[in-house]
This record gives structure tokens, C-alpha cells and sequence, in this order.
């Protein structure tokens, strides 16, 4: 039974890879390898990269000091916040919100089978993220102090409870989520907050960490036995990773004892859960006039209204509204630092400073990709669009215009605040309001393009096209990928091609692009959308 | 009001609807039955316009489906089999939707709402999420909305599958209504004692292709409607 229902679950998080939902095949070998291989390259090469970092500069001067123990409660701390962080909303939504749910617990399959196959889906979630840091960790442990038995054991075992006590941690944190959202209104809303402070709580401890990690390096001598002496759970949970038997022990019964009451807690309130109706107080209708809208107007405010809808849509894919601003008014408050760092770094590229700039705000801009997943996201409601007496390109055109909405006068007040900062010549500051805005138009396009190409409309869990979709993965790391090749070959280039050509050049180069995708969508995107 | 000449659709190798051609006259509530798999969603589909077809024509008050599409939506509405509506809004919010993409006057919006959501008890509701909605009052909520632009020619798939007694028995006398006043009604059932005390006219569809159509005398002749479609399925 339990075999049956993660083939379901897995079979849905990894359709997109074996199944093309346009031709409504399955993919050809080759196909699902090339998309599997390009999965890993990015979450190994990439975000593995930026930890495997972290990890060189900490452990020679740890395991040296023999303070290996304090080398593996750091990179084990960062890895689970990045596992909790990550997968906590998924697990409030793979858990207790699956369309499947009612029809499942209509069967004859025991709940806690049921709960075992969702929690393996928040678990491979929760390894995915807390992998990403602490598997680099582990290899940089392992290259670096001489290979022993017991360090490898102790690096495995570290692993395996680091992955059980996220999935512990996402799932008591998700029942709380759901427990408190039962009695809320504005849930979406209300979820998006709490996010927000856990983002900006994270980025905090994340900023005040490397400082942190830079004075506990320089001063180890002294904090490794405080720390021992203060914090005994941190010693011991350390201590796992360079193979200590009894912290191994102690730590492996107290991740059991927590997953066992999580386990308990989880299994006494899945039923009433995953059943509930809204508890939130019945609103009562009372008739009053409503203000005609037009057919455009109406499918605009229709698809803000999905997007304020969904907690996770907002967080996934339109987090950068806020961020973008934000970004601007730090550089306003705190940017004299950075450019004069930046300038001293770069000191050599004229002009690197600006197009550095304008590389971060079209990064920021890539976080925002609402397209990307805004047909899919139409689900089985698709017939509503498709039989309403609209042109379906008017249907595509609120899908982009809900994006470039949230992007365009974010990046328009970021571009202004960069240009207070960083007085530059006149053309080069009409690239830096321009560029950004083409390429938001260019990134909305993009996603809406991708999701024409590639919807996913069967979902059963809207985190299905939202954050594991083919599409969104595309345009996210596309856009990111291009804004680093844009600001990487500056660097290369900077001696020979001025900053104001280049911002112009990628201005132009993205024009085109977005000339393209426009005239596609008009012409053939409603059809498309038709045969959907 | 409905022309259907001709109709064919495949899927891959599968002939779904096979040459059909079916014409339904202002004033008639025209039934379309079959088993299932049969072609009726299919046929229903392409005559409002959600399903490309492969040859012949559909015409929408003499307007072809695939030359204007927009005009020949903006004269009907469509009921699917299944009332998946945008369950992020609210029943009114998604009836204002609707109104608001047919060009409702607001005034008129307003009456009608009022008018319909009374009849289907629906009136409380309104301002719930439609997620919280049981699948009937999804149901009420798909016809209020199919009816809130007074379209000529209503297209329904089941449209009485989970509908209390009461709103079945409303709807029957909405359908009729709307014929009265020149409108006409094509809808799918499995519910053979419905279609034979409702429809003027009845077509039997089987394997894509019209093995028997016209008034319901004439199909059904002397035997029960039921009779007359299980001796057609079995042949």
C-alpha cells in the first residue's frame, strides 16, 4: 500500500521529468536524462558551489584547532534552517492542503500510510535543501583531515539525522501553520507575512553569522570551550559529524524520541486536518451595487485575485514587489559601502559599478515570475477562459500584465535610487532605468512563453506547477544564468567596450528577444491557449 | 440557432465524433444522449468553441464557431460536466466576473443575481469562497452564472448531475423559460426520464456517429425513451 502511494506521490513531484504533458506522452529516455542531469548540475554546481565555499574557508582552521565538532554544528545549523526554511510551507501544503486528501481517506488505506507517503515527499524537500549545504560540508570534511573510518561514519550519520530532524521540524511547524490557519480569514495574506519575517530573520542571522564565523575562526581558542561549556546540545550535535560514539547515540534517540511525538502529534490531528472546513467565521452575502468593469479589467483583477489567493504563489513568485524596493532604499541608506568596496574591487573596469547595478536589479527581477506558471495554475478551470467571449490573447495579456505590474515600477524605483547613489553620465543612466525594464518584459514574456510551450494543468497540488514545474524552473535559472553571463562578461570585456555601450548593447540584445516572444504570443500564444 | 453539419474529431486513432450534423431550432430543449465514451462532451466542446474539430461546420446563429468565435461566445453560455469554477473566489465575486466579461450592466447584474441566487436558495452563500461550496452549490452557482447574461442558446453537459430535487426541478422550468422567450437549450443526460418528459427534440449518439435524431415521437414512437436507447446501444 505504502509502495503505491509514493509511486502516486513521487510520480507527482517528478512528472514533469518522465511525462511532456503538451504531447501528453511520456518522454524519451534521453529526454528525462538530459532534464535530470540539468537538475543536478544546477543544485550541485551551483547553490553546492556557493556552500562547498563556505565550508573551505571553515574547516582547515577548525579541524587544525581540533574543533571539528564546532566546524560540523555550524554547517549542520546552516543546513537545517535552509532544510526548515525551505520545505515549511510545502509541508503545510503538501500535508494538509493535497486535492487528494478527501479521496484517499476514502479508501481503504490506513491514514498513517497515507501520512508516510506525504512526509517521504517533505522529506526528500527537506534534502534537497538541507543536502545542498551540508553534503559539501561533509566532502570538504573528508578531503581535508585524514580519512578515518570514523569520520566517515560519523559524516553519514550526521546526514541522515540532519534530514530526519528537518523533516521533524517542517512537520510540527506546518501542523502549527495549519492549525492556525483553520481560524483564519486572510490566510494567503497572513501566511506571506509570517514568510516575510522569517525571511528578513533569516538574512539577519545570515549577515550577523558571517561576522559571527569570522571572529569564532579568529578566536576559536577561546569560544570552542565556551561553547562546550554553555551549549552542551551544540557539542554534541557536532561532535556526531567527526564520528563521536555517545553523542552519536544521544543525538540518534533524541531525533527518534522528536520524530516519534511529531509522528504522534501529526497522526492524532491528521484526519481533522486534512478534513476540515474553513473554521473561519461564515461570511453572510449582502446585496450592493458592483462597478462594471470592462473584459480586460475584469481578467486582470481575476488573476490577482489568484495570485493573493495562494500563499505560496506570492511567496514563489512574486516575492521581488517587495524585495526590489527594499533593495532600493539599502542602497539609498547603506550603498556608499558597497559601491566604494565595488569600486575598489573593480577599480580596474570603468563603469563595472553601474553595470553591476543594473546585473542586480534584473536578478531581483528574475524572482518575480508569475507567467511562468499562470497557465498551469488554470488548472481544470481552463474551460472557463477558453469558452468566455474573449480573445485568448487578452486572457495571455493579463497573465503578463499581473507580472510586469509588480516588477516595472519596483525596478523603476530601484533603478532612481541607484541613480542618487551613483551619478552617472547621462546615457548611462537611461540604460540603467531602461535595461531593467526590458528586461522584466523580456523575463514576463519568457515564463509566459515557457508555460504555453509546457502546462501542467492536471495538478492535484498547486506547489506542482508553482515551484516544481519545468517552465518556472527554466525562466528562474535562465534569467539567472544570462544576468551572470551579462555582468561576467562585462568584467572580461570592461577595458575594450564602455559601460554605457554595453548597458545599451544587452538593452538591445533583449529587445529583440522580447520583440520575438511578443509577436509569437499575439499570433499563435491564443491558439495555443485554445488547445490547451 | 445551432448548426452542426458534418462534425468530425479524432484523437490519434480514435474517431470521437464521426460526421454528425444535428440542427436545433430557436424554442427547442434538445437532448443528446448516449453511453458513455459516446462523443457527447466531444460534440459539446467544439460547438462552443473549446475543441478544435477536423472537419465540417458549427454555426452559432449563422455564425461560424471557427470564423467568429467571439461572437457566436458571446451569444451562448456553457455548463461543463464537471462545475470546476475558480475556487479562489467567492461565489459573487465569480458571478461578477462573468458579468463583467459579457458586458452586464450593473443594474441588471444586480436584479438578475439576486433574482437567481434566490430561486436556487444560493442568496447566503454568496460571499463564501467557492472552494467551500458542496459540489450542488457549485452546480446553482454554473447555471446562475451560464444564465446572468440571458444567452440564447445554453449548452449544458449533465447538468443535473448532484442537484438537489428542488434546483433540478427549477432548472427544468429555467430551461423551458428561456425557450419560451426564443432561446434554445442543447444538453447531454444519462437521465432518460428527464430528457423524455423535458426535450422537444432528442439525438442518440453512439460511437461518434448519430444512429437516430428528431422530435421526440418520432424517436421514441410508441416504446419508452429508455426502451427505444437500450434497443438502439444493443444493435
Amino acid at each position: 500500500m505504502v509502495k503505491t502511494l509514493l509511486k502516486k506521490q513521487f510520480a507527482e513531484i517528478f512528472r514533469s521529468y518522465f511525462y511532456d504533458t503538451k504531447k501528453n506522452r511520456a518522454r524519451s529516455k534521453a529526454g528525462t536524462i538530459a532534464y535530470i542531469v540539468m537538475f543536478v548540475l544546477i543544485m550541485v554546481v551551483v547553490l553546492g558551489g556557493i556552500f562547498a565555499m563556505l565550508a573551505v574557508s571553515l574547516c582547515a582552521p577548525l579541524a587544525e584547532a581540533g574543533a571539528g565538532w564546532l566546524y560540523f554544528a555550524l554547517t549542520g545549523m546552516i543546513a537545517i534552517v535552509l532544510g526548515v526554511f525551505g520545505s515549511v510551507f510545502n509541508t503545510y501544503a503538501g500535508l494538509f492542503l493535497a486535492k487528494d486528501n478527501d479521496l484517499l481517506l476514502s479508501m481503504p488505506i490506513p491514514t498513517n500510510a497515507i501520512m508516510l507517503s506525504r512526509l517521504m515527499g517533505v522529506y526528500l524537500m527537506g534534502l534537497m535543501y538541507s543536502a545542498v549545504a551540508i553534503v559539501p560540508a561533509v566532502v570538504v570534511y573528508l578531503i581535508t583531515v585524514p580519512f578515518s573510518i570514523k569520520a566517515l561514519v560519523g559524516c553519514l550519520v550526521l546526514l541522515l539525522l540532519i534530514s530526519v530532524f528537518v523533516l521533524t521540524l517542517s512537520c510540527l511547524l506546518g501542523w502549527v501553520v495549519a492549525k492556525i490557519s483553520l481560524k483564519l480569514r486572510n490566510k494567503s495574506i497572513v501566511t506571506v507575512f509570517i514568510a516575510l519575517v522569517f525571511i528578513a530573520l533569516y538574512y539577519f542571522v545570515y549577515f550577523k553569522a558571517m561576522n559571527l564565523i569570522r571572529d569564532l575562526i579568529a578566536n576559536i581558542a577561546v569560544y570552542g570551550p565556551a561553547i562546550r561549556e554553555r551549549a552542551y546540545g551544540v557539542y554534541l550535535f557536532g561532535s556526531v559529524g567527526v564520528g563521536e560514539p555517545i553523542p552519536m547515540a544521544v543525538c540518534t534517540a533524541a531525533v527518534a524520541a522528536l520524530f516519534a511525538l511529531m509522528w504522534y502529534l501529526l497522526g492524532r490531528s491528521f484526519l481533522t486536518v486534512a478534513t476540515a472546513t474553513d473554521g473561519s467565521e461564515k461570511v453572510t452575502y449582502t446585496a450592493r451595487r458592483e462597478k462594471q468593469r470592462s473584459a480586460a479589467s475584469a481578467l486582470l483583477k481575476k488573476e490577482f485575485g489568484r495570485l493573493t489567493s495562494s500563499a505560496s504563489y506570492m511567496l514563489n513568485c512574486a516575492l521581488s514587489t517587495l524585495l526590489i524596493p527594499a533593495l532600493g532604499v539599502l542602497m539609498l541608506v547603506r550603498g556608499s559601502v558597497v559601491v566604494d568596496v565595488l569600486r575598489q574591487t573593480f577599480g580596474g573596469a570603468e563603469g563595472a559599478v553601474t553595470v553591476l547595478f543594473a546585473a542586480a536589479l534584473c536578478m531581483s527581477a528574475t524572482m518575480n515570475d508569475t507567467t511562468a506558471s499562470s497557465v498551469s495554475l488554470e488548472g481544470r478551470s481552463i474551460w472557463i477562459p477558453q469558452s468566455l467571449p474573449v480573445d485568448p490573447w487578452q486572457v495571455l495579456r493579463a497573465k503578463l500584465r499581473v507580472q510586469l505590474i509588480l516588477t516595472m515600477p519596483a525596478l523603476l524605483f530601484c533603478s532612481v535610487c541607484g541613480l542618487v547613489l551613483l551619478r552617472p553620465s547621462v546615457a548611462e543612466a537611461l540604460a540603467l532605468v531602461v535595461l531593467p525594464q526590458v528586461f522584466a518584459l523580456f523575463f514576463a514574456l519568457l515564463g509566459l512563453t515557457l508555460n504555453l510551450k509546457r502546462p501542467s494543468l492536471q495538478w492535484t497540488n498547486e506547489l506542482a506547477p508553482i515551484k516544481q514545474s519545468m517552465p518556472v524552473g527554466i525562466a528562474l535559472l535562465g534569467g539567472m544564468g544570462l544576468v551572470t553571463v551579462f555582468a561576467v562578461l562585462y568584467l572580461l570585456l570592461a577595458p575594450s567596450v564602455g559601460a554605457s555601450a554595453y548597458l545599451w548593447g544587452f538593452t538591445a540584445l533583449m529587445a529583440i528577444p522580447s520583440l520575438a516572444l511578443w509577436l509569437w504570443l499575439r499570433r499563435r500564444g491564443g491558439k495555443v491557449f485554445m488547445e490547451l | 440557432m445551432l448548426r452542426i453539419e458534418h462534425l468530425t474529431k479524432t484523437f490519434g486513432e480514435k474517431v470521437a465524433v464521426d460526421d454528425l450534423s444535428l440542427h436545433i431550432a430557436p424554442g427547442e430543449i434538445y437532448g443528446f444522449i448516449g453511453h458513455n465514451g459516446a462523443g457527447k462532451t466531444t460534440t459539446l466542446r467544439s460547438a462552443v468553441g473549446i475543441q478544435s474539430f477536423d472537419s465540417g461546420e458549427i454555426c452559432i446563429c449563422g455564425t461560424s464557431i471557427k470564423a467568429d468565435p467571439l461572437a457566436c461566445k458571446r451569444q451562448i453560455a456553457y455548463i461543463p460536466d464537471n462545475p470546476d469554477l475558480y475556487e479562489f473566489m467567492s461565489g459573487i465575486k465569480y458571478l461578477n466576473f462573468i458579468a463583467d466579461v459579457f458586458g452586464v450592466p450593473a443594474d441588471l447584474r444586480a436584479a438578475r443575481i439576486a433574482d437567481y441566487a434566490a430561486r436556487f436558495e444560493l442568496t447566503a452563500d454568496l460571499a463564501q469562497p467557492i472552494t467551500a461550496y458542496s459540489h450542488g452549490m457549485k452546480q446553482k452557482l454554473a447555471i446562475i452564472s451560464a444564465w446572468l447574461h440571458d444567452p440564447k442558446l445554453i449548452l449544458m453537459d449533465e447538468p443535473f448531475v448532484g442537484l438537489d430535487p428542488k434546483a433540478a426541478f427549477l432548472l427544468k422550468g429555467m430551461m423551458r423559460e428561456l425557450c419560451d422567450r426564443g432561446g434554445a437549450i442543447f444538453f447531454s443526460t444519462h437521465v432518460l426520464e428527464v430528457a423524455e418528459k423535458l426535450c422537444d427534440k432528442v439525438a442518440i449518439i453512439k460511437q461518434g456517429r448519430l444512429i437516430r435524431s428528431g422530435t421526440m415521437e418520432e424517436v421514441k414512437g410508441d416504446e419508452s425513451l429508455e426502451e427505444v436507447f437500450l434497443e438502439l446501444e444493443a444493435e
